[in-house]
């Protein structure tokens, strides 16, 4: 048996309609119509946000819609009763480490026998054709991200899955990794099985998919096939007929001002080597890059949290202690900076310390404390009850507007942020913008690190793309009067940064 | 105010924006001592009624004493629970510090004061040994406290030859001033028309002194963050590895400090002294509302959680149903408090949902 083998049930178009979903008041799908035909790759584009996710979920049979049909051949069909026919492969594979591959592929399928299970002729087939079959007794933990991938799939076809979401499958893995994982993925679907792909790399979807689905604000905006499907195509699909903000005059910069910051010969171990990087006074940078450029790295690097050699000069200081003081990183969930057992007022003030909140003998000065907390409220229009209500009785916008506050408050001279306005409503993304270009024209400056292109647009002054550790050439965003051209342009960075990697 | 008047319109409704305001945290907090002083009075009440003979000052003083030692503990072990990390070798660490004070005092020949400062460095050391450990090691807190619980008994073991202390009958050839022994005694001297010992007043002080730490000081409330969640206070900067060793010395400083002063008390010590309030003082730190998983705790809940735990063991001692309903009580009112409070928590996720 090959992994081409034909399925043993055939597949029948898998049609969705009208498919909603909304949490609380925030409304993720606005209905989808889709369909999925068997013996095609068909990829999901969209911003985050744009209820990609949702969608993943609910055909991973994760969570229910709460509107919409779903048929399979015409019948209806749903992913909550049939989650053993729908196989979802994850960035990180989500198996058990502790075991070996072979036990891995038996686990979940013991049946009732009390003997420990063994692997049957159609399993060994399966690993072999996976070319995983040598490693059946090795302990998953021991194996590269590409075997567990392929444990997962093995396993998927095992209980014989007919339809595979691969979820940004290829994000850590190397060049050739990912194109023999194309390859399984095009056997999958050649044996008339639905194949799903998601993913942030716009080339994927050009070489791999035949038609390509871009997802915005909860619906099927449009559908990419045949010559229209270009990496341009999906990058304009993206962000075309977003509302655009009226644009100040003075809201985006030249970037010809004072210099603040700066990096020389900035390396790190694995990600980077020798990167220039300067920031003037008042600039917001994006860093755009997908998993695994070095973009997130990067930025974590100019608030002292990655190793590196090299000299960096802020404010005209130098030296990783300083860095670390002059800096605030905010990371990319609330999770990572948010403490749940402390009230709205306290997470405001959490990363201060002696003297802003302390005295000498470190009593807490709780009327600064409040003073402070009352004032940042204020100022980063965070809307909350009062100030000793539990933190997580806030939206995720206000929340995330606490976390950017809370490293506000300590009078950064650079603020560093990664995606700051994931899963945030429309209303919280323009404030928290205002926010962060009050901040840099206060003579600060902001490095943000986006994966999308409109996030670039509202909210920077410049972009660089970054790929295998090496940053192109910047864009100026006031060049730019239109969203879909900079996509444009960021997407052609994008493929010439790439293309030395290649050669 | 003169901020509010230079501040920019805003979208909350500032008179309700203060911290001192009732909100739902500080809400929850007094919920939750209001249900257990209620607890501690309601199992007075029965007692009374049961047994109104006993019911006397005298047996009130004694439940005081005999919690003193399990609060002072139950102190140092809130602190280490708060920042989420796990101290199980604080009930070893209170026989090392009364054996390190007899041996140094009785046997090895040193005065009483330097003996007593030794035993409490004695604690701090073990505190740094076990944060250090935890914090550069990456152990596992549980992991290197049950290490060092057994370490600390073998030494208490050796270093006194498993041998009984009482410094009124030292051992054959040590010399014991009067003036020494009247100072040891005096630690915990009783006092008052209703004798009671000065042992409670230590407990009061030294949880007045834990409790403005932990609730009135930025090492508290870093405590308190770094506990809540570690990752965001790494990122944030904040001292965390620094903030739980020194959370590790404070607890073995306490017990140490309980040891000492039992030992004055009760006059004798043993190598296996303090082993048996090892879970005693877990239960007093959880009944008191602190959570394992760290960010969560207060001094007024833990001291409460030692009061209705030794009320509980003085009331069924006096009515004597038999040794075995002390340990149900212990275990129901145990899994009872959590089992009550995620009970509480839930209600109200629902609801506000």
């Amino acid at each position: 048996m090959t992994v081409g083998a034909p399925v043993a049930t055939a597949v029948g178009t898998v049609s969705v309609r009208g498919l909603k979903k909304r949490y609380g008041s925030t409304i993720a799908l606005a209905g989808i119509d889709l369909d999925l035909v068997p013996g095609e790759i068909i990829g999901i584009a969209g911003p985050n946000g744009a209820g990609k996710s949702t969608f993943v979920r609910i055909i991973a049979g994760e969570e229910p819609a709460d509107e919409g049909t779903i048929t399979m051949g015409g019948k209806p069909w749903s992913p909550l009763a049939n989650w053993n026919s729908v196989a979802v492969v994850h960035q990180e594979p989500q198996l058990f480490p502790n075991l070996t591959v072979a036990e891995n592929m038996l686990a979940g399928r013991e049946g009732t026998s009390a003997r420990r299970p063994r692997l049957g002729e159609s399993d060994r087939a399966l690993m072999d054709a996976l070319q995983i079959g040598h490693l059946a007794d090795v302990p998953l933990a021991n194996c590269s991200l590409a075997t567990q991938q392929r444990t997962e799939i093995a396993r998927a076809l095992a209980r014989d899955a007919r339809i595979f979401l691969f979820d940004e499958p290829n994000s850590a893995l190397t060049h050739e990794e990912s194109n023999k994982l194309f390859l399984e993925m095009r056997k999958i679907a050649d044996a008339g099985r639905i194949v799903i792909l998601v993913t942030h790399r716009l080339s994927d979807f050009v070489e791999n998919c035949r038609r390509v689905a871009v997802v915005r604000d909860g619906t099927v905006r449009s559908i990419l096939e045949g010559a229209a499907l270009t990496e341009d195509g999906v990058a304009q699909q993206l962000v075309t007929g977003s509302v655009k903000e009226e644009t100040a005059g003075d809201r985006h910069l030249t970037g010809e001002g004072d210099e603040i910051f700066r990096v020389r010969n900035w390396s790190h171990a694995t990600e980077f080597n020798n990167v220039e990087f300067a920031l003037a006074k008042g600039e917001i940078v994006a860093l755009m890059g997908v998993e695994g450029s070095g973009a997130r790295e990067l930025l974590r690097s100019f608030a002292g949290l990655e190793r590196c050699t090299g000299d960096a000069v802020l404010d005209g200081k130098t030296g990783d202690f300083f860095l670390r003081v002059a800096t605030a990183y905010v990371p990319a969930t609330r999770q990572l900076s948010l403490y749940s057992n402390f009230s709205v007022g306290e997470n405001l003030v959490a990363r201060l310390g002696r003297p802003e909140i302390a005295g000498p003998l470190l009593e807490l000065r709780k009327q600064r404390m409040k003073e402070i907390a009352e004032s940042a409220v204020s100022r980063f229009l965070v809307k909350t009850r009062n100030l000793v209500q539990g933190i997580r009785a806030l939206s995720g916008g206000n929340q995330q507007k606490v976390a950017i506050a809370q490293a506000l408050v300590c009078e950064p001279h650079l603020i560093l942020l990664e995606e700051p306005t994931r899963g945030v409503d429309v209303q919280s993304k323009r404030e928290i913008y205002r926010l962060l270009h009050d901040f840099a024209r206060a003579g600060n400056a902001a490095v943000i690190f986006c994966t999308e292109v409109l996030e670039v647009f509202e909210a920077a002054d410049r972009v660089v793309v970054i790929s295998d550790g090496r940053l192109s050439r910047s864009l100026r965003i006031r060049d730019y009067d239109q969203v879909e051209k900079l996509a444009t342009d960021v997407s052609q960075l994008e493929r010439h940064a790439r293309q030395p990697a290649a050669a | 105010m003169t901020s509010a008047e230079t501040r920019p319109p805003v979208p909350v409704d500032a008179s309700r924006t203060t911290l001192a305001s009732a909100g739902q945290a500080t809400f929850d907090m007094a919920l939750r001592m209001g249900g257990l002083f209620a607890a501690i009075i309601v199992v007075a009440a029965v007692i009374f009624i049961l047994k109104p003979s006993s019911f006397n000052v005298d047996v009130a003083i004694s439940v005081l004493r005999a919690m003193s030692s399990v609060a002072i503990m139950s102190l140092g072990l809130t602190l280490v629970i708060v920042v989420g990390e796990i101290d199980l070798s604080f009930g070893a660490m209170y026989g090392l510090g009364a054996n390190v004070l007899a041996v140094l005092w009785l046997v090895a020949g040193f005065s009483v004061y330097s003996s007593l400062v030794l035993a409490i460095v004695a604690g701090a050391v073990l505190g740094l040994f076990n944060g250090v450990l935890v914090t550069r090691l990456k152990i596992p807190s549980f992991i290197v406290t049950l290490g060092s619980y057994n370490l600390l008994y073998g030494v208490s073991l050796w270093i006194t030859h498993t041998s009984t202390f009482n410094p009124a009958y030292p051992p054959p050839g040590a010399v014991v001033p009067d003036a020494q022994l009247n100072f040891f005694t005096g630690l915990t001297a009783s006092f008052g028309q209703h004798p009671i010992s000065s042992e409670v007043l230590w407990m009061i002080g030294l949880a007045i002194a834990v409790g403005l730490l932990l609730h009135r000081s930025l090492f508290g409330f870093r405590l308190m963050a770094i506990g809540g969640n570690p990752i965001a206070a790494n990122l944030a900067r904040l001292p965390v590895a620094r903030y739980k060793v020194i959370a590790f010395m404070l607890c073995g400083v306490l017990a140490a400090i309980a040891g000492i002063l039992d030992f004055s008390f009760i006059q004798t010590v043993q190598p296996n002294s303090g082993l048996s309030f090892t879970f005693p003082v877990f239960a007093a730190v959880i009944i008191g509302g602190a959570s394992l998983s760290g960010g969560k705790g207060t001094i007024i809940g833990t001291v409460g959680g030692a009061l209705l735990l030794a009320e509980l063991q003085q009331g069924l001692a006096l009515l004597s149903p038999g040794p075995h309903v002390q340990q149900l009580f212990l275990g129901f009112v145990t899994i009872g408090a959590v089992a009550l409070d995620l009970a509480v928590t839930k209600l109200r996720a629902r609801r506000a949902a």
